[in-house]
């Protein structure tokens, strides 16, 4: 088997060794979409709209955001700042193996159980609320919702890897990482959809990596962007992929020149 | 020649940081740095094959050096060829040729059984099924772990996974082996099977291993060679028979006594380590043991005589200091 594949089934196993963890983190998961479900299934009138959502799109928007966040969240690549400092990227460093390819392995592993367990979830909260859901029927779109999603994740991954790279000058790689989460979790629409939003502001943010990583898969998913939209929202994701690929490149070879140089 | 270090050099630029996330950003942006000095123009070649001991007190650049030869460090000046690689190049060939057994950091995944992290490294290293599993088998038969392999390393002790990690890092069955600390707070059992493995394994592999330790029992035990290192340099490189002659002349004679006596009646040649009737400790120089050792038990009445070599830690405190 492929080195890789191996640190993912490896990982696998490792959640399941901590399956109650596992479980309270998906609990978590469940009980935050809920209660922005619940919100928004009051706010909006029955037959009417809201900002433009009617309750269908806005619904699926919600209970989206959780499928798709079980796709992107990178997991456990987190673990790379401590790694850093309490130097157990030494191990690494004298195997020949590729370090972030490693780390993208190991959120793999961690990613399939995520999703299994979002899939369970929602057809649970399906057959017991009956949510009026919107369900798209064209295949390429699905598709490309699917490659949006694909970008997302690692957009995502390339993020995580630089908060952990802090890791190589400071011991307090958490704190930038919750300032990371609240901004995501504010910019990337995983509370309400984004274009609700001042046009303005909203303008601003679809610069930004973070629409890319929630918001543009779900989007497309709903059919609700038009085929320019599709066209550059994909560009511009691309481009941050590159940026933030260039970033890490750079930052890894000067964190591993002081890493070499100081020793840990 | 499997390794040869020309005039290394280490020097550490440690940073001084104030504390707190404030600190850290601070630090970013204005620096303090206070040069430190690790390793100081050393110079050392090890033949395929040997297995050497470096010693040294705490912070005398034993495991800086490792580091450097391994390519976690680069070298401030000097020259560095491993297998006839330059190490912190850290090229694929040269990787899977090394391997470093930290004792105080862990490579296996600590809630899988070990035998999951030995499949991995079968896949980073590459090594092919039969190969594998007869080395497997081997150090597992050595090491007597067979049955630990398949049990969650985080239910293991200490010295049992200990064991787990070597035999992780020797899957590869590496041409250069580096042991930092190999047997650090294990039992002396443990520590008696660990050697006796080490040995078999630069035996049966003629694998060069280069070995640090704070517990002198296992440089007696495993290395002809020793290079003792402080503050950086090299002060002995030689067998460890040459080391105990040159700093330690001289043999420990123990003589219990049979009544008490006047230690000033004692011929002055004598010098007396320790007088605790009936139990009298006398350093004397090689050459005069005989002499002195019959004169004792000529002038007195004496139930047991004992001549042993120093003890190895004193002659190291001895070459420190």
């Amino acid at each position: 088997m492929n080195k890789y594949l191996l640190v993912a089934k490896n990982t696998w196993y490792e959640t399941v060794t901590y399956r109650f963890n596992f479980v309270m983190w998906r609990i978590r998961v469940v009980f935050q979409m809920l209660t922005v479900y619940f919100l928004w299934l009051a706010i909006i009138p029955s037959n009417g709209n809201f900002l433009g959502y009617t309750k269908p799109l806005m619904l699926t928007y919600i209970l989206g955001t959780s499928f798709i966040s079980s796709i992107t969240l990178a997991s456990r690549s987190y673990g790379i700042g401590e790694e850093i400092n309490n130097g157990n990227l030494s191990n690494f460093l004298i195997k020949p193996i590729n370090y972030f390819l490693y780390w993208f392995a190991k959120d793999m592993g961690d990613k399939a159980m995520n999703i299994l367990f979002s899939i369970l979830e929602l057809t649970i909260l399906f057959l017991l609320l009956h949510p009026p859901i919107f369900i798209q029927t064209n295949i390429l779109i699905i598709f490309l919702s699917l490659v949006s999603a694909m970008i997302a994740l690692t957009l995502y991954f390339f993020f995580n890897i630089l908060l952990g790279l802090i890791g190589f000058w400071s011991p307090e790689v958490w704190a930038p990482r919750f300032i990371f989460i609240i901004l995501l979790n504010f910019f990337a629409g995983s509370l309400f959809p984004l274009d609700i939003l001042p046009k303005s502001v909203f303008y601003f943010l679809q610069a930004l990596p973070f629409t890319y990583i929630l918001y543009f898969p779900l989007k497309i998913y709903l059919g609700q962007l038009s085929q320019i939209e599709i066209y550059t929202g994909f560009f511009i994701s691309t481009i941050w992929v590159f940026i933030l690929y260039w970033l890490v490149k750079i930052i890894w070879a000067k964190g591993l020149a002081v890493y070499t140089a100081y020793g840990r | 020649m499997a390794i040869s270090v020309s005039h290394l050099s280490k020097y550490y630029q440690v940073y001084q940081k104030e504390t707190g996330f404030l600190g850290s950003i601070k630090s970013l942006i204005v620096r303090k740095y206070k040069e430190v000095l690790a390793v100081d123009d050393v110079s050392f070649e090890i033949d395929t094959g040997e297995l050497v001991g470096f010693i040294g007190p705490n912070g005398a650049g034993k495991t800086t050096t490792l580091k450097c030869l391994s390519g976690l460090l680069y070298p401030t000046r000097g020259k560095i060829s491993v297998l006839g690689f330059t190490p912190y190049e850290r090229k694929k060939e040269f990787l899977k040729q090394i391997s470093f057994v930290m004792g105080q950091k862990n490579q296996l995944w600590w809630d899988l059984p070990a035998l999951d992290t030995l499949y991995l490294n079968k896949e980073i290293y590459d090594i092919p099924d039969n190969k594998f599993h007869n080395i497997v088998e081997e150090l597992s038969k050595l090491l007597e772990v067979k049955d630990l392999l398949k049990i969650q390393v985080k239910k293991l002790s200490l010295g049992q996974r200990m064991k787990c990690e070597l035999i992780a890092a020797l899957v590869h069955s590496p041409k250069v082996l580096f042991l930092d600390e190999p047997t650090i707070g294990l039992d002396v059992i443990m520590q008696k099977k660990l050697r006796e493995f080490i040995r078999e394994y630069n035996k049966s592999y003629q694998a060069t291993i280069i070995l640090t330790s704070h517990y002198m029992g296992d440089v007696e035990e495993l290395c002809e060679r020793v290079i003792v290192v402080n503050q950086g340099k090299i002060i002995f490189d030689g067998k460890l028979s040459a080391l105990i002659k040159r700093y330690a002349p001289y043999k420990i004679i123990t003589v219990t006594l049979e009544e008490n006596i006047d230690p000033k009646r004692l011929d002055r040649s004598l010098e007396i380590n320790s007088f605790i009737y009936p139990r009298l400790v006398l350093k004397v120089k090689n050459e005069n043991v005989n002499d002195a050792a019959s004169k004792i038990l000529k002038n007195f009445k004496t139930r047991d005589l004992t001549i042993e070599d120093v003890n190895i830690e004193d002659v190291i405190r001895r070459v420190y200091e």
